[in-house]
């Protein structure tokens, strides 16, 4: 089961266009149940000292939007 | 009296201590390995068809952003910009499939001619999913320019066209080139070797970044995220069948001597 931190939506907010570390944005994304989610990665990758709460975020399981079939139709 | 080369460092190749300098890379087999890789390309003939050459050395995101040919920190530059829990180490960029994305600013319909470009990304992992490791397209919509490398065991690519072509592959792993050279042209290369050639028309290209870890679908957003990890990539003009199995042997070796050749 893959794993992914809830944000609410003000938390989403916060995140939008900031990096987590120096080269790295984060990158907020709507799962099937349109919950705010980032990655485990992003939690457990940031330095950033004014974003360290996302350490702490509550973990669901990652449900994800269906993806449009492959190949695309023409 | 007696002059110590040693004492003097050793003199690379200046496009490769250009991007040596810029991305801070300071372990000597790295610093080699760069520098025997761009030698090799321009003994080869294809360091002038690149337009971007994303190594993916050094293992962070600093490292890993530069674009080897024109390594200033710009869009303009082509430099990456990562977004999502991209993992990265000396093996290379590694994405979730979730949230993962790496813009290369590099848009087709103005940078790329029509006729004559090549995508290549080199795969370190095997998966059998719906997922394209670089490739944009307008709003979901054909043009597409993209590499999709095994969906139910069948690697795609596609070249400023609305149609694909396949190749019947038994795993993902290994050095992935689509190359197209003519109107009628467009091939696909696994490990250096033409695995599939196809004749399907150019019709124009793209008018969106292309991106690393998945399909730009422009307003659609990101669609069919990888989790391949990258260990290297390029975009730039055709190949042909000759210059694809030179630049094979030249990315491999570059991987092998980082010890992270599949």
């Amino acid at each position: 089961m893959t794993q992914v931190g809830l944000l609410t939506e003000s938390q989403k907010n916060e995140l939008v266009g900031q990096l987590y570390d120096e080269d790295s944005y984060f990158n907020p994304i709507q799962d099937i149940d349109n919950n705010w989610i980032i990655s485990v990665e992003e939690m457990e990758f940031c330095v950033n000292p004014e974003f360290q709460w996302v350490k702490t975020l509550p973990l669901i399981e990652y449900k994800p939007k269906p993806s449009p079939p492959f190949p695309p139709i023409d | 009296m007696i002059i110590n080369p040693y004492s003097f460092g050793v003199a690379y190749d200046p496009d490769a201590q250009a991007f040596i300098t810029a991305a801070g890379i300071t372990d000597n087999t790295q610093k080699s390995a760069i520098n025997t890789l761009v030698v090799s390309m321009k003994g080869f003939g294809i360091w002038t068809k690149m337009k971007a050459i994303y190594p993916f050395v050094g293992g962070t995101a600093t490292t890993h952003k530069f674009n080897l040919k024109n390594p200033a920190d710009t869009n303009a530059a082509f430099r990456l910009v990562f977004a999502g829990g991209w993992t990265h180490t000396t093996t290379g960029a590694k994405p979730n499939a979730i949230n993962t994305v790496a813009d290369t600013f590099l848009i087709p319909s103005t940078s790329l001619t029509l006729n004559d470009q090549h995508l290549s990304y080199y795969t370190r992992t095997n998966s059998n999913l719906t997922e394209v490791e670089i490739g944009c397209n307008v709003v979901g919509s054909p043009p597409n320019t993209l590499l999709e490398i095994r969906t139910l065991g069948i690697t795609y690519v596609s070249i400023a066209a609305g149609t694909y072509t396949t190749y019947t592959d038994p795993n993902s792993l290994g050095f992935y080139l689509g190359s197209r050279t003519a109107s009628n042209s467009i091939r696909l290369f696994k490990n250096g070797s033409n695995v599939a050639s196809g004749t399907t028309a150019s019709t124009s290209n793209p008018n969106a970044t292309l991106v690393l870890g998945g399909l730009n679908s422009g307003t659609s957003g990101i669609q069919f995220r990888t989790q391949k990890e990258c260990a290297f990539s390029s975009i730039g003009d055709g190949l042909s069948v000759t210059e694809a199995a030179n630049f094979y042997t030249a990315v491999q070796a570059f991987n092998t001597t980082l010890a992270r050749q599949v």
